[in-house]
């Protein structure tokens, strides 16, 4: 590569490359780039994905349906229960306070600084699941926890007095915000700006009062946001696994069941179920993200 | 799905009418920042308690039973996170820990970045496709995508073995947001002119690329290597299961064995973190405005040379 050569192929010209070649005939050489990219998404997401569905419908005589149902019955239906309960709360306190917070955050003007350090914030936040976060709230809310006793001796309110563990619905609820609320403040603020000033000003000019411009100019313009936020937290809290490691015992929740299962603490015959679980877990994050992505490109539209 | 806002028929009169109309929305009375403000108060106290509640009980030696206002400034001190480091397991899963992270945003710098810029430049009717096709680990969770490890490691036991086979899996985990942020940095410059200005001054692919395309798309290759490192130092899902002795699985254990240190552990984790994700903010930062280019100056000053001639 010396000297002033032009790449031939790169100079196009009416459509057709110097070299000669149709752009048809090109193009098709040109698909052969991504087949490296391609192939290690097939080697270490495609195959392991499919693995688990083949395990899950295979038993000793053949295929089989038996493992995918009973991932639906007795203690396997009560964790899908407890895990779908407590991921849509989860996701409704998220969408809920995590709009409201990126609102507040949107419209403040005061301190200059107060928005790009809630966006950065968010930024981080929301990759703070996992383990120090568990850690984090245990140390605040748990038995022995400084909330705990602070609520107790100036307030006189036993967290503990009634069902409430970390572990429990509310108790993970709580937990989770703290990284569903800043997802959600992510996924609302270009929204939020994409509000523009004159739709208000407009709803004004006819009549409108701040309950009209936002029943019916505000919420129905945020409202695919809002609904793809819903699906993406729910997805998110679903399939959490390192959190509720620390705050649930080993198989209350599904993604703890898939662990339980993998530890190899069963008999041979019944794994058929854990990889039954991980099937359902896969089929239900799916729908939620094809939903969302759905949502998002609406959403879009008036972003930008 | 969404409700088209229509003008209704026999509505609110248009012409004046007297009636002035608040703009909606906006802080007109006194108190119309209240709530907005207790919000932001009450999302400030609720993401700071549970750090400072940790810190504290890395920092000072009291049982929360014994806790009052006359034991509230005693027996505070850094031991606590001083034993972590005189633990010679936690230097070997942070080793551990760092080589994932180091090798998997090798891999995806010098497979996905590639990638990308070959898809916008030579494939772009594929665009929509591969961007699809990069959020469908959002689809496979973690904890699923460890059970189809579990199947397939009887038949790949050379591989699955090492402890770095690890990082192809969190290649994968991270692969929704590094490619999404090497698409938005490609979408950012003008691909096509850069590359066939380079080209045709002489520079072959490997200068185009690194001393042209690489510098353009500094922030986007930093902040997506940055969250990977990131995401990877603190993933406990795959190595957990697989029993693989990396930083997370080990802050567990150590929490259980020595609270307090455990505790001090999980909080540097915390603090690297978030150390991380301002190195980030600092480092992509957009360059000011009001500071005038180079490119900019020059031009300006030709255009009042011109004038003045």
């Amino acid at each position: 590569m010396t000297g002033l050569v032009i790449d031939r192929d790169d100079l196009v010209v009416g459509g057709r490359t110097a070299a000669g070649a149709s752009p048809a005939a090109r193009r098709s050489w040109a698909w052969l780039g991504l087949v490296p990219f391609f192939a290690f998404l097939v080697l270490f997401l495609i195959v392991p994905a499919i693995s688990v569905f083949s395990n899950a419908l295979r038993t000793e005589d053949g295929f089989s349906l038996s493992a995918m149902g009973e991932a639906f019955s007795g203690q396997n239906r009560s964790a899908f229960w407890f895990s779908i309960r407590f991921s849509a709360l989860a996701a409704f306190v998220g969408v809920l306070f995590g709009t409201l917070l990126a609102y507040a955050a949107a419209t403040a003007t005061r301190p200059r600084w107060l928005r790009s350090l809630v966006t950065s914030f968010s930024g981080v936040a929301a990759n703070m699941g996992g383990l120090p976060l568990a850690f984090a709230f245990l140390t605040l809310l748990g038995r022995q926890g400084l909330l705990t006793k602070i609520l107790n001796e100036a307030f006189g309110f036993d967290l503990y007095g009634g069902d409430f563990t970390l572990g429990s619905v509310r108790g993970l609820v709580v937990v989770y915000s703290y990284f569903n609320i800043p997802l959600m403040v992510l996924i609302t603020l270009p929204a939020i700006d994409g509000l523009k000033p004159s739709w208000r000003e407009a709803c004004a000019n006819l009549g409108g009062t701040p309950f009209t411009y936002w029943r019916r100019v505000g919420i129905p313009v945020l409202l695919p946001s809002l609904m793809g936020g819903f699906l993406l937290l729910f997805a998110n809290s679903f399939s959490a696994y390192a959190t509720a490691a620390v705050l649930t015992d080993n198989s209350k929740i599904v993604s703890r069941r898939i662990g339980f299962f993998l530890g190899g603490d069963v008999s041979i015959g019944e794994d058929a179920v854990g990889y039954a679980l991980a099937a359902w877990m896969i089929i239900i994050t799916a729908i939620c993200m094809v939903l969302y992505w759905l949502a998002r490109k609406r959403a879009e539209r008036w972003q930008g | 799905m969404i409700p088209v806002v229509e003008p209704e028929l026999g509505g609110p009169p248009t012409a004046p009418t007297g009636y002035v109309p608040a703009v909606a929305g906006r802080p007109r009375r006194r108190f119309g920042r209240l709530a907005p403000n207790l919000v932001l108060l009450a999302s400030a106290l609720f993401f700071t308690f549970p750090l400072l509640s940790l810190a504290r009980f890395a920092l000072q030696n009291v049982p929360t039973v014994l806790l009052g206002w006359d034991t509230l400034f005693d027996k505070w001190s850094i031991s606590g996170i001083t034993a972590v480091f005189d633990e010679p397991q936690f230097w070997e899963s942070l080793r551990l820990s760092l080589k994932l992270a180091l090798g998997t945003v090798f891999i995806t710098l010098f497979l996905l970045l590639p990638t990308a810029i070959w898809v916008h430049l030579r494939v772009p009717k594929a665009r929509a496709f591969v961007e699809f096709v990069t959020v469908l680990p959002y689809m496979v969770p973690a904890i699923a995508l460890v059970a189809g490890i579990v199947v397939i490691k009887p038949h790949a036991r050379w591989f699955l073995n090492s402890d770095l086979s690890l990082i192809p899996f969190y290649v994968v985990l991270a692969l929704p947001f590094t490619y999404r942020s090497f698409d938005a940095g490609l979408k950012a410059i003008d691909l096509r002119t850069l590359v066939d200005a380079s080209r045709s001054l002489g520079a072959g692919w490997g200068a185009t690329v690194f001393r042209v395309l690489v510098p353009n798309m500094r922030s986007s290759i930093i902040y997506a290597s940055f969250l990977t490192a990131a995401v990877v130092m603190g993933e406990y899902t795959l190595a957990d299961t697989l029993l693989i002795e990396s930083l997370p699985p080990f802050q567990q254990k150590f929490v259980g064995r020595e609270p307090q240190a455990g505790y001090g552990l999980n909080l540097l984790a915390l603090v690297a973190t978030t150390l991380l994700f301002a190195m980030v903010t600092l480092l992509t930062r957009k360059r000011d405005p009001k500071r005038k280019t180079f490119a900019h100056m020059a031009a300006k000053t030709t255009l009042r040379t011109e004038k003045a001639a």
